[in-house]
């Protein structure tokens, strides 16, 4: 006779982690389809037609572009607050108001094309890193949760946006309803639809996991993030690295947002960010905070986010795809607890 | 004079939200659970009691089904981080998630238009009829009363002078040592987290049955959030938690005014009011009553999952 006992381990296996993760987005998946075909509906065509919309054309595929690039953004944005063991649950919003100072200077500043789209980027990158500067100051010198105070920055830029498309920037052509007017300058294209955003995007993913891989800061960022008493310990300035990296999140979320609404989008309107921001936190766990695994995973929720764009037709509303990332959310968190146990065999009487 | 007063009563009104969830929320933070999906239970909570009306014709009934609603996913994310012990945060987040993909995927149908019946005011009778506040206080539906009287009363009275309330606390202060002390710690982990979920669906249903009176996509607006921050700021307390609903009710409450009134100030930037204001309330008093920090900190095992083999 022998029983069977679960031990829990310290540390999770890194294989049984991956594998675990895996395991749990396709019961996600699996449960998505059971719902759909309860409610009425066919899953394995609804699956058929999103994978053949999507793969199946050049659109299809154009779409999928445009939806990765902000995702890659928003979800190296949180991946880096991670490292340090932050939570940027702002990126909406710094997505938000980066587009939003980005499409300031479109619209105000004149100048060759070149300079205008060099100070666009500077403009959303230093305007993402301003509205996650208040969360990160209070984390580090009075120990606020940076969790809930870069959330509620998110309604504030959110209501910024919408108030300038309304008001003062309004589209003075009157051919366009609670928008900015056709920003001057736009990132220029690389493959049909798709601009520079998205190869940039990825330039930006493999420089920082050299960054964490190679560089002294980021070495110390790791050590930080994983112990922060030990750091501080081994003499390394904990609390300026943290503020550090809190504004690199939050500036790489904004720039994200520059490139939303100077190539995607082409306009400053109430509602750009459409959840990335939200997403991209989803994008960051799946990837374990890996710079080069946000790669992945953003292309896997693009994936179903464009799904979620094609199944609008069956009555289902964008706010679905939420409710599936969520899903996949919970399974995961339990996946990698279960990670952490090992299956053992022992003979009755011995232990 | 009427100014304040009408101030006062939206107050009462527009704070029941935030109140009631934040009142749940102190249930999961003493017992040592943070549940970050405020957020989505309150939309569910919304989006169940408007189908339940719609459906039925009764406020309460609506009511009963979003606390049920509430109780099960409650329920869930219980499970989730008390039984398995999964990361609480990510938990929580998911609950948000799921809670408000779901509530507006199965609210589109009745999006936007206005609920057949709600709860109806109730003016207490000659204390009603006070000169200038009278109105304010005393002429509310009977939720109002429950969340800012009985509701808060009760529990502060359970938490704080029963010997239940105590092995509550405890559970949330040193799990292992109320353990110890023969306390089954997974049970009240599990009962009162769920218990609190219940509560925020329900502050949903007040929410659509009371406030607003209907339900659309955008309803919730990060209330679950403000109210999962003014749990922080209120100590942990219920009877704090309730007035600090009260507070951001006013904030609220001036906003509408200031719209009504056509302020020289956009209703957007009045809409940010109350984010603005909790953000200052989180960071404020941190900063500035150093003894309030130590009175008012967090149960020491929130957050901490707890393995019994592990002591």
């Amino acid at each position: 006779m022998s029983t069977i006992r679960l031990q829990r381990m310290p540390i999770a296996p890194a294989k049984v982690s991956f594998v675990l993760r895996i395991i749990s987005v396709l019961l996600a998946l699996l449960t998505t389809a059971i719902v759909l075909w309860a409610t009425g509906r066919d899953p394995i065509a609804l699956g058929g037609k999103v994978i053949s919309s999507t793969f199946g054309s050049t659109f299809g595929l154009e779409d999928l572009s445009l939806l990765l690039s902000p995702l890659i953004y928003c979800g190296l944005a949180v991946a880096v607050a991670l490292r340090i063991g932050a939570w940027n649950i702002g990126a909406e919003g710094q997505f938000n108001f980066g587009a939003f100072c980005a499409a300031g200077i479109a619209l105000f500043v004149p100048g060759p094309t070149w300079l205008i789209l060099i100070l666009m980027m500077v403009a959303g990158a230093i305007g993402g890193a301003l509205w996650i500067l208040i969360p990160t100051l209070a984390r580090a010198y009075a120990d606020v949760s940076e969790l809930i105070t870069t959330l509620l920055m998110n309604f504030v830029a959110m209501l910024l946006v919408y108030w300038v498309a309304t008001g003062p920037w309004l589209d003075p052509s009157g051919m366009a309803l609670a928008t900015t007017a056709r920003l001057p300058v736009s990132v220029p294209p690389v493959w049909g639809i798709v601009h520079w955003g998205l190869p940039i995007g990825i330039i930006l993913a493999f420089a920082l996991a050299l960054f964490f891989t190679y560089t002294r800061w980021g070495y110390e960022v790791r050590i930080a993030g994983a112990n922060a008493g030990a750091a501080s310990y081994a003499g390394m300035p904990v609390k300026t690295q943290l503020i550090g990296v809190m504004l690199l999140s939050g500036a790489i979320a904004g720039l994200g947002g520059m490139m939303e609404v100077a190539g995607t989008v082409g306009r400053l309107q109430g509602g750009i960010s459409n959840n990335y921001g939200y997403i991209g936190i989803m994008v960051a766990v799946l990837a374990r905070a890996a710079p080069l695994g946000v790669l992945a995973t953003a292309f896997f929720m693009a994936v179903i986010l464009n799904g979620g764009i094609i199944l609008q037709s069956q009555g289902l509303t964008t706010h679905t795809v939420l409710a599936v990332t969520g899903l996949i959310l919970l399974y995961a968190a339990i996946g990698d607890e279960a990670a952490h146990y090992k299956v053992l065999r022992t003979k009755t009487g011995e232990s | 004079m009427d100014i304040l007063a009408g101030l006062i009563q939206t107050a009462f009104l527009a704070g029941g939200v935030l109140a009631l969830a934040a009142l749940g929320e102190v249930l999961a933070e003493r017992v040592g659970v943070v549940n970050l999906g405020v957020e989505g239970l309150i939309a569910l909570g919304a989006m169940s009691a408007v189908a339940t009306v719609v459906g039925t014709g009764s406020p309460w009934l609506g009511l009963i089904v979003a606390l049920l609603v509430g109780l099960g996913a409650g329920m869930v994310f219980a499970t989730a981080t008390v039984v398995v012990r999964a990361n609480q945060v990510l938990c929580g987040l998911a609950l948000t998630y799921i809670g408000t993909g779901m509530a507006a995927t199965i609210g589109k149908p009745f999006s936007g238009s206005p609920v057949p019946a709600t709860f109806e005011d109730i003016h207490i009778p000659l204390l009603s009829d006070l000169p200038f506040f009278g109105r304010a206080f005393f002429s509310h539906n009977l939720l109002v009363y429950i969340i800012f009287l009985a509701l808060p009363l009760a529990l502060h009275y359970m938490m704080f002078y029963t010997r239940h309330g105590l092995n509550m606390r405890a559970v949330g202060e040193n799990p292992a040592a109320a353990d110890a002390a023969g306390i089954p710690v997974m049970k009240m982990r599990f009962w009162y987290t769920s218990l609190g979920a219940s509560l925020a669906a329900g502050a949903g249903a007040y929410l659509t049955l009371s406030f607003v009176p209907s339900w659309s996509e955008g309803v919730v607006a990060g209330r679950g959030w403000i109210a999962v921050a003014l749990v922080i700021f209120a100590g942990f307390r219920p009877i704090n938690a309730v007035l600090a609903g009260l507070l951001f009710g006013f904030v609220t409450a001036l906003g509408f005014v200031g719209q009504a009134r056509n302020w020289p100030v956009a209703a957007s930037f009045l809409s940010m009011l109350p984010y603005l204001g909790t953000m200052a309330l989180m960071i404020v008093p941190v900063i500035t009553w150093q003894r309030m920090r130590r009175l008012m900190a967090a149960p020491e095992g929130i957050t901490q999952p707890y393995y019994r083999d592990q002591r």
